[in-house]
């Protein structure tokens, strides 16, 4: 899953992973980083700091040229945590390889609003472990805007007994830019619970991916885990790819996914301009009335607001 | 056994001369060596009386194949096949097998009961020595169709008969089509295929005819240690409807056989092709032991605007699947169809789908697939719908539902999307769920056994699939999901 990270450390180019390698067939590094960056050696800077109405923000800069960054964060047995990650955008064609891990004590509560905002030159991959205890609840968001190659991958250990996963996203991308969705899920016991819903809009020559893995394993009995992709497409030049998986080796378990791609409701498109909309206004609003569903589903107030102002800045990208 | 006896001179007479002096007879005496190389494909190639250009296809096919690495990505799991210990001519090995009826394991005389295939039909299902090989190619049920209602057939001007009759009655046809569909190299097996390919049925439908019957190939292994490759090429011309059913079987061995075959079909303008297969080759016993690979391609091209092929399957069979059915919608306004029921029991291990490949506009592809899994087995689902920017007004709908029956099965779901055009609509739905506990109540507490409860709700479960199948195949497959999940419940 760290392909660019093994290739960045190892100064290896032909370690990326390409579009042969199943998980990443649709977002392919390979030939991106020409000639291959190097890690600089100071740690890329990252500011950590809890505002006054606690919500943790932790900012991480974007590298001069590559940068490479593994960090650890627990939230301990029966606390709640307000946690906003803002991947910044920086200058030009830098590699960034972020690795997060997360750990969640029993009955503890994260609410985490990821914000990736890079350069349209950058190839950027994050990846997030976080490893759920009985009775905890993991509700993230990942709003994406897209970079030369982005993908922000997230795994979840899920125990069941009362956990609860909901890894929701979207991603709004103009340009040429790409972004790439990947969730796994693994419920390894029985009685544990899961949502995800991915909103996606592609526009002018830009590339969307989503994938999604569930995987029930023998004895998860009781799971419940749903997952739902779906995408708009805004111009014939633009790609969505999906890979949405069911992995089941339980029985007693209802899992189900969901994935559509389609262009804007014509009808809908119709009524706006007959009330004196614009086209373009019109699309624009129907566009951020699908992306919203996800921002009302974020759980933490401060975080919701966040999550408005970086859809705004996506949106109005659209419109250029 | 006179009746026996009876059948198999029914069977020769209405396959008429050429099966008094079957190819099966001939290949006793020269038999194919085990192993491949190019000696054994001139000899095949040879036997079958065939002209330069397809022995060429042929070695070249071998070449290309010996340059390609066997797929692994599929979720199946199984030992390295030996493909030099092969034999790749359909010559039966003869070893001591059962003498008569009494000698049958009664577990598979019952199996055919319930399959409702007449008793003396049973010693050729059966492989029972001493009944004439070439009948044990019990295939030939179908054989007589095309017999029988040859005449009429040719009336309308329908083509059918085995690929080799049609390599020579009508070598401008195949040599046009054969492999535009399923290129030589598109994949190891179907390269192999190519190569080595020993029989199959050849269908041309001209312009403007709807064919007058089902025509249907009944495909059956039965030697040991033999690979069965064979080949299907049926051609729906303009605006002509052909409907064509499949059905295979294979005897129970000890060992795994390998099958290794290619479909390739193609429908011009306003055509239409509806492809039943009813698949139910030797699974293996519960351990896991021997049963049939059963890897194939099957590829439909609707070159023509307003063409139409519709797939169903009903895969009960096999140890292994490896299969996926697609359409390549290249024709404007085209369609394609899959309907799929995969029933997995045992160790049985299924990784099948299709692939939508929408490239015309206004294509059109419907996907119902539904997967039960039972005792220790696996089922994967594994799809494939790719808009092409040119799809304009593409349309997708798939419904993948998974049904587990007990605690050690498996089910999995791999579909892939990929979206190019803005004004095409894509739906997919997938569930899994287990045979609910409350509809097994309902309908035991009115008088039914669990397992007749389970036969019902699965057949509920996969009626959708079974209302697409020709109205024989419906009876077989129904009574086929019975079999398969026998001893599963509980």
């Amino acid at each position: 899953m760290t392909g660019l990270r093994d290739a960045l450390l190892a100064r290896d180019e032909t370690r990326l992973p390409g579009r042969r390698d199943e998980d990443w067939r649709w977002t392919d590094l390979r030939g991106t980083l020409r000639p291959l960056p190097v890690v600089s050696d100071a740690v890329q800077p990252l500011a950590d700091r809890t505002d006054l109405d606690g919500v943790r923000t932790r900012r991480f800069a974007a590298p001069e040229s590559a940068g490479v960054l593994a960090l650890s964060l627990s939230v301990p047995a029966g606390e709640t945590l307000v946690l906003l990650d803002v991947i910044e955008a920086g200058q030009g064609a830098y590699a960034r390889d972020l690795t997060l891990h997360i750990t969640l004590g029993e009955g503890a509560t994260l609410h985490r609003l990821v914000l990736a905002a890079d350069s349209a030159d950058a190839v950027s991959v994050s990846l997030t472990h976080v490893t759920l205890a009985p009775g905890s609840t993991l509700q993230q968001t990942v709003l994406a805007t897209g970079a030369k190659r982005q993908r922000i991958a997230t795994t979840v250990a899920h125990p069941g007994a009362g956990a609860h996963a909901q890894l929701d996203g979207a991603y709004l991308l103009a340009g040429a830019r790409h972004s790439d969705q990947t969730t796994i899920l693994d419920h390894q016991g029985p009685g544990g619970t899961s949502a995800q819903l991915i909103r996606g809009v592609a526009a002018d020559q830009s590339r969307g991916v989503f994938q999604g893995r569930i995987t029930v394993a023998e004895g998860a009995d009781g799971t419940d885990a749903r997952l739902k992709h779906n995408a708009l497409l805004l111009s014939d030049r633009a790609e969505i790819d999906a890979k949405p998986e069911l992995e089941i080796y339980a029985d007693d378990v209802a899992c189900a996914h969901g994935n559509t791609v389609g262009a804007l409701d014509a009808d809908a498109l119709f009524y706006a301009m007959s009330r004196g909309i614009p086209e373009a206004e019109a699309r624009l609003m129907l566009v951020e009335a699908f992306i919203g569903e996800i921002v009302e589903r974020i759980g933490a107030p401060a975080l919701q607001d966040a999550a408005r102002a970086f859809l705004a800045d996506g949106l109005e990208a659209l419109r250029r | 056994m006179a009746a026996d006896q009876d059948t198999v001179e029914t069977v020769a007479a209405l396959a008429g001369e050429k099966y008094a002096h079957g190819f099966v007879t001939d290949i006793e005496q020269e038999f194919a060596e085990r192993g491949l190389n190019t000696d054994v494909i001139r000899f095949i190639s040879a036997k079958k009386d065939e002209p330069q250009w397809l022995l060429d296809w042929r070695l070249e096919a071998y070449e290309r194949w010996l340059a390609l690495d066997e797929p692994d990505w599929a979720r199946v799991n199984y030992p390295k096949i030996d493909y030099q210990d092969l034999y790749y001519y359909a010559a039966p090995k003869q070893k001591d097998g059962p003498k008569s009826l009494d000698d049958v394991d009664p577990e598979l005389l019952a199996t055919y009961a319930k399959l409702g295939i007449p008793l003396k039909e049973q010693e050729f299902l059966a492989g029972v020595q001493g009944s004439p090989r070439y009948a044990v190619d019990a295939v030939f049920d179908s054989v007589s169709v095309v017999t029988t209602f040859k005449a009429e057939l040719a009336k309308a001007g329908v083509i059918f008969c085995p690929l080799s009759e049609a390599v020579r009655e009508h070598p401008e046809l195949v040599r046009k089509y054969l492999g535009s569909v399923v290129p030589v190299s598109d994949n190891y097996f179907a390269c192999l295929n190519s190569a080595v390919f020993s029989e199959g049925s050849f269908v041309y439908v001209p312009p403007g005819v709807r064919c007058p019957m089902e025509l249907s190939t009944y495909f059956r292994i039965n030697a040991l240690n033999t690979g069965q490759f064979e080949r299907t090429l049926i051609i729906a011309d303009a605006g002509s409807y052909v409907s064509y059913l499949e059905g295979c079987t294979a005897p129970m061995r000890d060992e795994n056989q390998l099958h290794a075959a290619v479909v390739e079909l193609v429908a011009l303008d306003d055509a239409e092709i509806k492809y039943s297969t009813v698949q139910n080759w030797y699974p293996g016993d519960a351990e896991g032991k021997g049963g049939i690979y059963n890897f194939v391609t099957k590829r439909a091209d609707c070159r023509g605007a307003r063409s139409k092929v519709s797939w169903t399957q009903v895969e009960t069979g096999s140890a292994i699947t490896w299969k996926y059915p697609s359409c390549v919608l290249r024709g404007d306004g085209s369609s394609g169809e899959f309907y799929s029921i995969a029933i997995t029991n045992g160790r049985q291990q299924a990784d099948t789908g299709t692939k939508m490949i929408h490239l015309g506009a206004n294509t059109r592809s419907r996907i119902i697939a539904k997967g039960i899994s039972a005792g220790h087995s696996s089922s994967t689902y594994r799809g494939l719908v790719s808009v092409h920017p040119k799809a304009t007004g593409a349309r997708n709908f798939t419904q993948c539902d998974s049904l587990l029956i007990g605690k050690t099965c498996a089910a999995h779901t791999v579909p892939y999307v990929e979206a190019r055009n803005a004004n095409a609509q894509l739906e997919h739905e997938a569930t899994t769920t287990r045979l609910s506990e409350e509809q097994l109540f309902y309908v035991m507490q009115r008088g039914l056994s669990q397992e007749e409860a389970v036969q019902l709700l699965v057949n509920g479960f996969v009626r959708e699939v079974l209302q697409e199948l020709p109205m024989e195949f419906a009876v077989e497959a129904q009574k086929l999901v019975a079999v398969s999940l026998e001893g599963s419940v509980g």
